[in-house]
């Protein structure tokens, strides 16, 4: 019978017939609403700032932003500046004379010499590490279809050999083993290689492949005890191969080629020179011309380039806040100059619509 | 016997033990207001046999209120989630992308799709489980609380186990009312609810009678009376009632709570049953020891539970216009869809070799077939881009709206109306924006302007003004006339109680006795001025009339003629009067207070306890024998008594609308009458409400004959109620005028100050009503809506011309007059009007006009006109108009002009309009509960509506116009971010982002800020938007929620997806750090993911008017969250591996932090401040006025705003514009249309099919013995 009794707290039966007995209701309904902490959340009162827009905050937000900014993007720009980079674009140079209109087959056929020499010249002293990256171009590799066409189970560990379904077509090989690395990305591994020296006394410039990779890639995704298997064994080869004796874990060239780039032109990173590099040195690269981008007219370049605090050569950053900064300038006078030469009173109620508009009362 | 009439106290315990069986069924569609067509056929019920019914298997009586229970929750909780297109939408998506044609991983579509689905079903169980009482059929809107909440569940068990008698063998045996079966005979004991439809066959009252309360179906808690079949009153005990078998032949289940029709097959006799003898499940027996009846209909079959109260569903405005951008939204991803398509039909080659693309690739990259491939591609597409769609909108706008109905209106202090103990009540949730938006409002004038609290104000004897109150109305006319009205000094005589509010020293405390005494009663020149006139003549009628003796005359029919039960203890102070309308009851206490004291009621005699014989303080208990009730309806707009004085003497009493009174008059006595009608005329003008009180002394011959008719009449099987009314002709005839009363109806508290508040907002109030013309525009002055500076037009049908046609007869050609009539007017009004509009400063304008010529105004051809005419109205005013016409005319503004209407209504006549507007709102007060329960809001008083509509309705349409452009901007612009990088992936449909950073965005990432918005976003305080009601006009011109503002958004959104994309990408090219490595496709996924994560939920604090603790948390919260999310997240998932950390071991994340979210939204920003500073909106302007204010928290010093009546303005120029000498307006009021054909209908009166039966059916409540006044 309890639950009768809670029923009866329920029905407001004297509501109507019986203001004598009103007693319960309006008590606790009012009790209910003054003595609960929400009281103010349905009274719908609660503690707020309310910022209003007014033009002082307008210029002063402006002005913040510009003082914030301009010299951050100074900072940026110089250390952008710093940075000295050297590219040379090599795809069409490396073709010999007699390919030069048939590119695609003389890259394809595995007996002609793909050797190639090129000069780069250094226009400011650049210090060590000087940084090698190849850049390619019109290079889907955030394409969807290259992109899901890898393992990464199969990556981190020997376990997950034949875990492939999402490789295909580069997940078994001819003869029914599972590729290791399976996957379009691996099987398009980027192959030139790049040999540097001093044109003054052509003393060779040793390039450090170690440590190009992100560590946590290093560590954790490419596994120890996984190597290479039936990589490039099919009829076609899609690009470099690999070393078979060493795990996954040390082939830095790979872990940087399957970090896919989220463009089509992009750099990666190939190695290190660890030698600081006089300005208007020349430098010449023996280049392995190995690489197929004629097929979809993809362009080459070569890359040295020192780094600053803020990275690689990139002027955009410095540009940009530099640029929002003298808008936010611009704009703190202009809406200043605006303001004192047509100014709208605050609080004006001469701009209410209904003071305003015609046929209102 | 007589103890059966009185009415025990304590009510309050013995009703609660079932709260809520009569809780709705919420899955059935029926309302209230809708009566369902009948089933064809129908049932027959062996009584007291189970077995002979057995085989129709009817439903048993225990019910279920639940919407769902634990088996059907899941199919049927998920059969109504995907009945919205925007769920299906995603489970579509959803399959698709298990498809091996999407790009995304399945949990992008399915997370937020079940995530969204979780939380609409967690409210359904928890609005179903939960359950709000306010659900339930009559009873007071309840603050919605968990502690006020009862659980359906469990109180359906306790309900179906409430135990009842039952005969079985011979014996009443105790059985739960979920074993009751169709056709059981059961005993219903006092103040119990009857478990079942009952067929009513015996009571312990003598005369088959018992007393039953409604309260819990209509909302009225006056006892309404049943009557068994006299063939049946036997079978009152176990013995007798054993031997009751009777066959019940009636219809099948149906919503009609007044209808019945069926037929007792008793001892081979066919006895017609009605309405009377049925008892409604709902209802409880009141005064009476037991009944016993016999269960017609059980369980869900009851009356009562096919009445589902579900609310009726309207959907708002901008809902949809929500649609429609719903609508663009798919029509730009479907676009964008293409541009990939065609993109990707381009793109892919065989030159790609590092793609594979050889012979035996899948079709969606065979480059062979560059179609199929850009078919495949658009799919591909359309789940990739699928978040364009905000799946979790609905769920969002659906969740703030409830909280904004059961959290801010229904608790709203200022909304609470104290007095009758009745807070506001939102009954639905999906109207809450809408009140932002009403333009027009159509009001009731009864019950919603006015308060029908009905006070005896006045009164006329003998020719002869008593009462020296002056009312409202003409205090207001006065003060415009320039004469100083003094506050009248109380006299120690004056008596104020509920009903009476009257001072005259000649009558009070049985000063009357001394009366006629001219010379002190000579206080109006009015009065002095016909007096003067018919002073001789009226002298000699007053000594024709012995005297005081027609003062007595007067008091004694106020204290016989009615129909009112007396409750309580039998002392003047104590007692309180049941009565269906509180003019009846206004009329006893005014007797009571003159000396006649109504205090016992048996079914033949009425008690009067007298004071006034031949001493003062003497006092007399007088019996007087009630021998005929000539009950009231509407044809006869009158009721008769026909009694017996203790010393023989017969009389008939009878009072009455003036019209029929004076047709029945005894001839002579010309000056009283003509003395009364001034009288009547002047008290109409004064907003009173007029009856004629007459007699006639009866001689027993004259009596005997009548009687003989009268009771063959009664007897008469066919045409019963005809009959009766031909013989009740017979006798009332030749009557001899006594006088009139005039009541006071009272306007409500604060009507004209918020009509004015109203009017300011730019809504315009119209009122429709079924009073006289002369009574409406009285109101209508009274509350602000017209004053003297306006123009009225008046359309009036009472002219000469129509009239001396109506004399002809001729039906057709009265129609054809009218209407041309009405033509003829409505042009020249609109001439004049457009002739006023054309004019700069031309006064506002007025449109009067009275039910009948609306009906031909309504007309196909005349609608144009009158849209036209009254929409350029101020104020509109319709008078006379039938419950339909109410409708017409709101569908008319609703759909003919498409502006948003909002109905207030208290009494069931409104409930069309109710129905027929956008919002209906109810008033919760006296008149019962159907208004209320065919509302979307209820509220207590009219005056409330200033709160309702100028703070809830406003802050809400303010909130969901923001919530809902900013989950178009967040979807948009995180869409446009993958949208742009489409392009740079060979249009392959890759993701720009990990699957589950798509699937959370909108779930986790953005969910929790906006909604925050969506309750507590407020532009000016409560007390500024009252203070300014021209605030309001924002949401009449949907200034936020137009195509301009969301162009503005999407150029917004296009602007920042830009700025995300091509800053991040653009920036990210080099190496990032001074290890010179370099980033991959995830690294800069994960860093524009996190600058739109930042940016969007910055985005919202911008917007914010006003920014509470919870904005911070929320938006601190999301943007915490998604950082939480991606540190765990990127340790356990391959392609995303290590990303954040890998980002924020370089200085370019926290450059590109600090850049990309303010470069994109310095354009919101300069947006912003431009508009601010130059184009200013309005409630900006008043931000800035009063931004030095403290936010005044106590809104509580408003509340008194609304309480004083402002000056009244003038109206008596009005009334004397009015064609006086042809309307004889004289204040009766007992004729209100839609009540008019519902008596007839009740009473079985035959009665001319009339435009609004339809709806009368619908709205109509039951007062089956007492006549019911509006």
């Amino acid at each position: 019978m309890e639950a009768v009794g809670q029923a009866i707290l329920v029905l407001p039966e004297g509501i109507q017939s019986d203001p004598n007995c009103s007693g319960y209701l309006p008590d606790c309904f009012i009790a209910v609403l003054q003595s609960k902490p929400d009281s103010k959340f349905t009274q719908q009162e609660l503690p707020a700032c309310k910022p209003i827009l007014t033009p002082k905050w307008v210029v002063s937000a402006f002005m913040i932003i510009a003082i914030v900014f301009i010299p951050i993007g100074i900072a940026c720009l110089l250390g952008s500046r710093d940075v000295v980079e050297v590219v040379e674009r090599y795809e069409t140079k490396c073709i010999p004379a007699a390919n030069i209109n048939n590119k695609v087959q003389y890259i394809q056929n595995s007996d002609a010499n793909k050797n190639c020499t090129i000069q780069m010249k250094i226009p400011k002293r650049m210090k060590k590490p000087i940084y090698v990256y190849y850049q390619l171009d019109n290079f889907y590799q955030n394409h969807r279809r290259y992109v899901k066409s890898r393992s990464d189970k199969q990556l981190k560990s020997s376990k997950n050999e034949n875990d492939t379904s999402s490789c295909k077509p580069e997940n078994l090989a001819t003869g029914g083993g599972a590729i290791v690395p399976c996957g379009l990305i691996a099987w398009s591994l980027f192959n030139d290689t790049y040999s540097f020296s001093l044109q003054k006394n052509n003393q060779s410039l040793a390039v450090n492949k170690k440590g190009i990779a992100w560590k946590s890639d290093k560590q954790k995704r490419f596994g120890k005890d996984v190597y290479p298997k039936n990589f490039q064994g099919g009829g076609l080869k899609g690009g470099g191969d690999l070393n078979v004796s060493v795990p996954l874990s040390e082939q830095e060239d790979l872990m940087v080629w399957m970090r896919t780039a989220a463009l089509p032109t992009f750099r990666k990173l190939y190695g290190k020179i660890e030698v600081d590099l006089e300005a208007n040195e020349t430098i010449n690269v023996t280049l392995q011309n190995n690489y197929n981008t004629y097929s979809f007219n993809g362009k080459k370049k070569l890359v040295l380039s020192t780094t600053s605090w803020i990275g690689g050569r990139n002027d955009f950053l410095g540009i940009a806040y530099l640029t929002v900064g003298m808008i936010c300038l611009a704009l703190a006078i202009g809406f200043t100059v605006v303001y004192f030469v047509k100014p709208r009173r605050l609080g004006d109620p001469t701009f209410l619509s209904w003071n305003r508009g015609p046929g209102s009362h | 016997m007589s103890g059966g009439w009185e009415r025990l106290r304590g009510s309050r315990s013995r009703t609660t033990h079932d709260s809520s069986f009569h809780t709705p069924a919420p899955s059935r569609t029926v309302t209230l207001g809708r009566v369902q067509p009948q089933a064809p056929g129908h049932r027959t019920i062996y009584c007291n046999d189970r077995e002979a019914n057995l085989p129709v298997r009817f439903k048993g009586n225990s019910i279920s209120t639940t919407k769902y229970n634990f088996l059907t929750f899941l199919p049927k909780g998920l059969f109504e989630q995907f009945r919205r297109v925007a769920n299906c939408y995603f489970l579509l998506i959803s399959i698709l992308s298990m498809t091996p044609i999407s790009p995304v991983n399945p949990v992008t579509n399915v997370v937020p799709l079940s995530l969204v689905l979780l939380v609409s079903l967690i409210k359904e169980a928890f609005e179903d489980w939960v359950s709000v009482i306010h659900g339930c059929i009559g009873l007071q809107a309840l603050p919605f609380d968990s502690s006020f909440a009862i659980k359906r569940f469990q109180n359906d068990m306790v309900i179906n186990n409430t135990l009842i008698d039952v005969l079985q063998n011979e014996k009443w045996v105790a059985l739960p009312w979920k074993k009751l079966q169709v056709g059981d005979i059961i005993r219903v004991k006092q103040d119990a609810f009857f478990p079942a439809d009952l067929l009513f066959l015996a009571s312990t009252n003598a005369d088959g009678v018992c007393y039953i309360e409604t309260a819990n179906l209509d909302g009225e808690t006056n006892l309404k009376i049943r009557k068994a079949l006299e063939r049946t009153w036997d079978y009152l005990t176990p013995d007798k009632a054993t031997e009751f078998k009777g066959e019940i032949q009636c219809e099948q289940p149906n919503n009609s709570l007044y209808t019945f029709t069926g037929n007792l097959i008793f001892q081979k006799q066919t006895l017609p049953l009605s309405p009377n003898q049925i008892l409604l499940r709902g209802c409880s027996l009141r005064n009476t020891e037991y009944i016993v009846g016999a269960v017609i209909f059980t369980g869900h079959e009851t009356k009562v539970m096919m009445n589902s109260m579900n609310v009726p569903s309207k959907r708002s405005t901008l809902e949809r216009k929500l649609d429609k951008l719903i609508l663009a939204l798919f029509a730009t991803l479907f676009i964008m869809c293409l541009i990939g398509a065609i993109g990707s039909g381009i793109f892919i080659n065989r030159k790609y070799y590092y793609l594979s693309l050889d012979k035996a690739v899948a079709t969606e990259f065979n480059p062979s077939n560059r179609f199929a491939v850009a078919a495949l591609t658009l799919f591909t597409l359309i789940t990739l881009y699928s978040t364009i769609i905000p799946i979790s909108l609905y769920v969002s706008i659906e969740m703030i709206k409830f909280i904004q109905s059961t959290q801010f209106i229904n608790k709203d202090l200022h909304m609470y109306h104290a007095e009758t103990n009745t807070p506001a009540l939102a009954r639905t949730s999906n109207l809450n924006e809408e009140l932002g938006q009403v333009e027009y409002i159509f009001s009731d004038k009864t019950g919603t302007l006015t308060r029908n609290l009905m006070e005896f104000f006045k009164c006329s004897i003998g020719g002869e003004v008593y009462g020296s109150g002056v009312t409202e109305i003409e205090l207001g006319g006065a003060q415009r006339n320039g004469i100083k009205v003094q506050e009248v000094r109380k006299s120690s005589t004056a008596i104020h109680e509920k009903g009476f509010n009257f001072d005259d020293h000649r009558l009070m405390r049985g000063a009357w006795r001394n009366e006629p005494n001219f010379d002190t009663c000579k206080d109006r020149a009015f009065v002095l001025s016909i007096f003067i006139r018919n002073y001789l003549l009226k002298t000699v009628l007053l000594v024709l009339v012995a005297g005081t003796l027609i003062i007595m005359e007067f008091f004694r029919c106020l204290a016989i003629c009615h129909t009112v039960l007396p409750e309580g203890d039998e002392s003047p102070e104590k007692i309180t009067y049941q009565a269906a309308s509180p003019d009846e009851a206004a009329l006893v206490t005014a007797a009571k207070n003159f000396g006649f004291f109504f205090y016992r009621r048996t079914p033949t005699m009425i008690h009067v306890r007298e004071s006034h014989v031949e001493k003062m303080g003497k006092i007399q208990d007088v019996a007087y024998e009630i021998l005929n009730v000539l009950e009231f309806n509407s044809t006869r707009k009158r009721q008769s008594v026909v009694c017996r004085y203790p010393n023989g003497r017969l009389v008939l009493y009878c009072k009455g609308a003036d019209t029929v009174i004076y047709e029945r008059l005894a001839g002579g006595n010309d000056d009283l009458k003509k003395v009364t009608r001034a009288h009547l005329e002047q008290f109409g003008s004064a907003g009173l409400r007029t009856l004629c009180l007459a007699y006639r002394d009866l001689s027993p011959d004259t009596y005997e004959s009548w009687n003989e008719k009268f009771i063959q009449a009664k007897s008469s099987l066919r045409d019963r109620e005809k009959k009766l009314d031909e013989v009740a002709e017979l006798v009332e005839r030749d009557l001899i005028l006594i006088g009139s009363t005039a009541i006071e109806d009272k306007l409500q508290e604060g009507v004209p100050a918020c009509i004015e508040t109203l009017f300011r907002a730019g809504i315009k109030v119209w009122v429709l009503t079924g009073d006289k013309m002369e009574t409406a525009i009285n109101i209508a002055y009274a509350c602000n809506l017209i004053n003297n500076d306006m123009k009225q037009f008046i359309i009036s049908s009472e002219t000469d011309a129509i009239r001396e046609v109506e004399n002809r007869g001729d039906q057709v050609e009265i129609a054809r007059f009218i209407k041309e009539e009405v033509k003829k007017e409505l042009k020249k009004c609109l001439e004049e009007a457009q002739h006023y509009l054309r004019t700069v400063s031309g006064p506002k304008l007025a449109l009067v006009i009275d039910g009948k010529c609306l009906m031909y105004a309504l007309d196909p051809t005349l609608r144009v006109m009158l849209l036209n005419l009254s929409l350029n109205c101020h104020s509109v005013v319709c008078c006379r108009v039938s419950p339909l016409q109410k409708a017409q005319v709101t569908s008319l503004v609703k759909k003919g002009a498409r502006k948003i209407t909002l109905s207030i209504g208290d009494g069931a006549n409104d409930v069309s309009m109710i129905q027929a507007a956008h919002i209906g709102v109810g008033i919760s007060g006296l008149e019962g509960m159907q208004a209320v329960m065919a509302s979307d809001f209820a509220i207590a008083q009219f005056r409330f509506l200033t709160d309702l509509l100028l703070v809830h309705g406003r802050w809400s349409y303010l909130r969901i116009c923001k919530v809902i452009t900013y989950f178009f901007y967040k979807n948009l612009t995180f869409t446009l971010t993958q949208f742009w990088f489409t392009f740079q992936t060979g249009f392959s449909g890759q993701r720009f982002y990990d699957d589950w950073f798509q699937s959370l965005y909108n779930v986790i990432f953005t969910a929790l800020p906006v909604i925050i918005v969506g309750l507590f976003d407020k532009d000016v305080s409560a007390s500024l938007s009252k203070k300014y009601p021209e605030l309001y006009k924002e949401g009449i011109r949907n200034v936020f929620f137009k195509w301009r503002v969301v162009i503005t958004w999407a150029w917004s959104s296009v602007y920042q997806s830009l700025v995300f994309y091509h800053f991040v990408t653009t920036s990210s090219a080099s190496g990032k750090n001074s290890s010179g490595k370099i980033f991959g496709l995830w690294d800069v996924s994960t860093m524009a993911f996190t600058c739109v994560v930042i940016t969007v939920n910055l985005r919202l604090l911008m917007m914010c008017n006003s920014i509470t603790r919870w904005h911070y948390i929320s938006v601190g919260g999301s943007i915490l969250a998604w950082f939480l999310f991606i540190f765990v997240y990127s340790v356990l998932r391959e392609n995303v591996f290590f990303v954040i950390f890998v980002l924020m071991s370089t200085i370019y994340f926290y450059l590109s932090v600090l850049l990309v979210p303010i470069v994109a939204l310095l354009g919101d920003f300069i947006y912003q401040g431009i508009q601010r500073c130059f184009f200013p909106y309005d409630y900006q302007i008043i931000q800035e006025i009063h931004r030095h204010e403290p936010d005044d928290n106590t809104r509580a010093g408003l509340l008194d705003v609304g309480s004083q009546l402002t000056p009244q303005e003038e109206r008596s120029y009005a009334i004397s514009q009015l064609p006086r000498e042809l309307s004889k307006h004289t204040g009766f009021a007992f004729d209100s249309p839609g009540y008019e054909s519902f008596f007839a209908a009740q009473l079985g009166v035959y009665a001319p099919q009339k435009a609004w039966d339809v709806a009368r059916r619908a709205s109509m409540k039951s007062k089956p013995k007492t006549p019911k006044r509006n």
